[in-house]
């Protein structure tokens, strides 16, 4: 086939992105650097300098942070103990990780308001053992969304590095044993680095994940709000277009630059070859 | 040396336990004969399962999102299907680009990709709502029946076509009998992927909605935010016993689930 | 004196018994090969060794200390991976470093180390390369030097030669062999490839299913085979089964129907008729029938018989003659081809049937 007529091909799928996504993206972003003709940064001083809005994003980059970093320690050492499991475990464990991800994010999250309402299993748990006196607010704070997004993102950041984890041959762990090293010496210096590109991969899902996620927030957070929910709210209910296209041009600019970043540091950490 | 591991393995079984825990007792409360949600249930009854359909939005918006994403999976094939071949088959100039545009909805927030179709889409282009949820969800298939096909195709030897081409088929005969049926489930895997993206959706659905018009995942949470029944619990067993259908039948068409831990 | 034993081991995987009551004994300064196909489970009772296997039965004692249940990490082993598993996220020096790090050595004396065995293995200058930016021998070597450094009292080689083309091959082995002699080390080398391990080991231990057939200096297994198996293995394409032994004209001769051989026992073999008779293509003469007398026709070891097939080999023809005791393989140097259909007759020199057990 001659390469012309190829990019016929292309070309629908690729006229169809551009028309209902290149460009209401484009235009929302050049939209908020305009009001009433002129250009103008006014959108973002703003954004930058209001308390309120600085209280939203750094909730949000706290939530994503602390997402992220339980997400490692818990899915780091599972991944390991699945990825050196038979086959057969193996595929049972990895079909009980994958199940909850394609589960709706709207019956997860709302699985944990069951749990962490006033009278949830968990204060339910805690009045009875009498370690409260009464019920204490976990729904409706950002430690529920913590542990909603947790609960979210876990799976993906577990089957991420079984996949890492799979690609390193297991005689180089047996290498360094012979040589003299433990098993845990042999994890740290052998299995560990050559993981931590996954690693880094699979963080970067995770945070960029929780920084933009909106069911969760929007279930879990009550009227604590997130970037995500504090977008939905000015776009659907106080109708500020301005502002939401904003915000959505700050997500956007978060996101490709943490991604970016992300395949720079992933490349450059890559075990040669 | 075969070591035994206890404590790695309580730890895990532990974050299972944490993993599935919420979603078992979502089921077990969907048995509740209460009006409010509880675990453990006071005893066993059905109605909230009946009840699914007393609300009569739930039945509606579940077959808005069937609707939806089989007609948005459609669609999505029919672009993505050449888009995939023309991305694994030919090395040009320009093919990473290209791959990076098709992969490029699942790079962008969800809530901003809703949000800005909501703007131009549904305001701009004058769409109607169903339009708008059909372009929108096409727009989130897309890369994964590019992935998911394309990922297929790269273990396709494309000589067996050259074979059939030698044999005197034509290039579209070509690949309508010896590719297509040999990317097959390929194809079905990458459907059914996408459609769960689709039906589980939330951030583009949410600024689509109208006047007796929604998706089910929507019709969920504004139903969640009101009341706090065991109604959404019972539609969730339902979801969750649909996508377990779903993953088991993706799991033997690509003979097991190794698509998930690539990335 | 005997440095390493193995008494009564079995091995499972999965449930399924690959070693059973499994003995082997092995000197010190000495390098035997473990030889045979594929799940015959030489590179089972190689691992066992190393210690990435345990024994669910049995003994493994080391230097007069029992170490069936001794850590890897403790054995002080150097392994020679097939796969070569040199860390990729470590340069040549950091490879070659690792084991003695781990002893805490200080670096300087690290550094010697490291340098002097690098020099010993000739990569001298390749201290910062990776492994992925060498060649597969440059790989070997780095994974020689690997294990040798740490100063290990057994050296452990799994098909270490299996990844490289044929040329390097027989260069490395013969490296091998050469470090192997001039440090004194023990050692234990797994291969498929006969030639290899003939030409590198003190002793050859050929196995199947699980068993060793035959132990012994390579010179000894490669001319008397002591078993069918062993014997089909290193060559002996050509069977005679025996039915019975007659009086003959130079003495005892075993039978087959008429047909009476005259065979040469070798020490220790009694004359018991259990035995099949096994020869080499090569140790094998035909001669076109016509070109015989009836005198010569009536003599013992012969067996008439017609050229099937003519394959010419380079130095010789092979051919494939079927004749009344059966098919039998002959390699013969000739100029002019024997072509087939012909009539010839096959003579067995009675030295160069080997007497084996079934």
């Amino acid at each position: 086939m001659k390469i012309n007529k190829m990019y016929w091909l292309l070309l629908p799928g690729l006229l169809f992105l551009t028309v209902f996504m290149l460009i209401p993206i484009i235009l929302t972003i050049g939209s908020t650097f305009v009001q009433e003709g002129k250009p103008t940064l006014e959108g973002y001083l703003y954004f930058f300098k209001d308390a309120y809005f600085n209280r939203i994003l750094l909730t949000t980059l706290r939530v994503s942070v602390f997402t992220t970093v339980i997400c490692i320690a818990l899915g780091y050492p599972v991944a390991y103990y699945i990825s050196r499991l038979g086959t057969r475990k193996k595929g049972i464990l990895l079909a009980l990780s994958i199940f909850p991800l394609l589960t709706s994010p709207v019956v997860r999250s709302f699985s944990w308001m069951i749990i962490l309402g006033r009278k949830g299993l968990v204060n339910n748990a805690l009045v009875a053992t009498g370690i409260v006196d009464k019920p204490i607010e976990i729904l409706y704070t950002p430690t529920a969304m913590i542990i909603g997004l947790v609960h979210l993102f876990l799976p993906l950041i577990i089957i991420t590095l079984v996949g890492v984890m799979e690609n390193v041959d297991s005689e180089l762990i047996r290498a360094a044993e012979s040589l003299g090293a433990s098993r845990f010496t042999a994890l740290r210096k052998v299995l560990f680095p050559l993981t931590i590109p996954g690693l880094i991969i699979g963080s970067v899902l995770v945070f960029v994940g929780s920084l933009t996620a909106y069911t969760t927030p929007a279930l879990l957070g009550g009227k604590e709000r997130v970037i995500s929910t504090f977008l939905y709210q000015n776009a659907m209910t106080l109708n500020d277009w301005y502002l939401a296209s904003v915000i959505a041009t700050i997500m956007i600019v978060i996101t490709l630059v943490v991604v970016g970043l992300m395949n720079k540091v992933a490349t450059k950490l890559n075990p040669k070859g | 040396m075969k070591e035994k591991h206890y404590g790695l393995a309580i730890f895990s079984t532990l974050v299972f336990i944490f993993l599935l825990g919420p979603l078992v007792i979502i089921s077990v409360t969907s048995f509740g004969p209460g009006t409010v949600l509880k675990f453990p249930p006071d005893g066993f009854s059905l109605k909230w399962y009946q009840n699914i359909w007393a609300v009569d939005m739930f039945p509606k918006t579940f077959v808005t999102s069937i609707i939806i994403s089989l007609l948005g999976n459609l669609l999505a094939l029919i672009l993505g299907v050449p888009a995939a071949y023309a991305l694994s088959r030919y090395h040009f100039r320009g093919r990473d680009l290209l791959n990076a545009i098709f992969l490029s909805p699942v790079l962008i927030p969800g809530i901003v990709l809703g949000f800005t179709m909501l703007k131009y889409v549904l305001v701009m282009y004058q769409l109607p709502i169903y339009a708008g949820l059909l372009v929108g969800h096409t727009v989130i298939m897309l890369p994964f029946i590019i992935r998911v096909i394309g990922s297929s195709l790269s273990n396709f030897d494309f000589s067996i076509e050259e074979a059939a081409v030698s044999l005197g088929a034509g290039r579209l005969q070509a690949f309508f009998r010896v590719v297509l049926p040999n990317i097959r489930s390929g194809i079905m895997a990458a459907v059914l992927i996408a459609f769960l993206e689709s039906f589980n959706n939330v951030d583009i659905s949410v600024f689509m909605t109208g006047p007796g018009i929604s998706t089910l995942p929507i019709q969920m949470l504004t139903y969640v935010q009101n009341y706090f029944d065991p109604t959404i619990a019972a539609i969730s067993v339902v979801l969750m016993i649909l996508t377990g259908l779903l993953m088991f039948v993706i799991e033997r068409l690509m003979g097991g689930l190794a698509y998930f831990t690539k990335r | 004196m005997t440095l390493l034993s193995l008494e009564q081991v079995s091995v499972a995987y999965d449930n399924h018994l690959i070693l059973e009551n499994f003995d082997l004994k092995l000197e010190e300064g000495k390098l035997l090969s473990l030889l045979g196909p594929s799940g015959c489970g030489k590179t089972t009772t190689l691992r066992l060794i190393a210690g990435f296997l345990e024994a669910k039965g049995g003994k493994f004692m080391f230097d007069g200390r029992d170490y069936t249940h001794l850590p890897v990490n403790k054995r002080n082993f150097g392994f020679v991976f097939q796969s070569y598993a040199l860390f990729p996220h470590l340069s040549v020096y950091d490879n070659v470093a690792f084991g003695l790090r781990l002893r805490k050595m200080k670096e300087g004396q690290v550094k010697e180390k490291v340098l002097r065995m690098l020099d010993i293995v000739s990569l001298n200058g390749f201290e910062k390369r990776f492994p992925q930016e060498l060649s597969g021998g440059q790989r070997q070597r780095v994974a020689i030097a690997r294990a040798l450094v740490i100063e290990p009292d057994l050296l452990l080689f799994d098909e270490p030669l299996s990844n490289l083309d044929a040329n390097l091959r027989v260069t490395m082995r013969v490296e091998i062999r050469r470090l192997q002699q001039e440090l004194g080390m023990t050692a234990v080398y797994v291969s498929h490839d006969q030639e290899e391990c003939f030409s590198i080991s003190d002793q050859v231990a050929i196995m199947n299913a699980g068993k060793i057939e035959q132990l012994g200096a390579p010179t000894d297994i490669y001319q008397y085979p002591k078993t069918e198996y062993v014997a089909r293995f290193i060559g002996f394409n050509n069977f005679l089964v025996f039915d019975g032994t007659r009086q003959g004209n130079t003495g005892l001769e075993w039978t087959i129907g008429d047909y009476g051989f005259d065979v040469q026992l070798q020490a220790g073999q009694s004359t018991a008729n259990t035995y099949k008779g096994a020869i080499r293509p090569e140790d094998l003469r035909i001669i076109p029938l016509g070109q015989l007398t009836d005198l010569q026709k009536s003599l013992s070891n012969q067996v008439p018989g017609t050229v099937k097939v003519s394959t010419y080999l380079g130095r010789s023809y092979q051919f494939e003659v079927q004749t009344a005791l059966g098919a039998f393989t002959v390699n013969q140097e000739m100029d002019i081809p024997i072509a087939p259909g012909q009539q010839v007759m096959i003579t067995f020199p009675a030295d160069k049937i080997v007497m084996v057990a079934q």
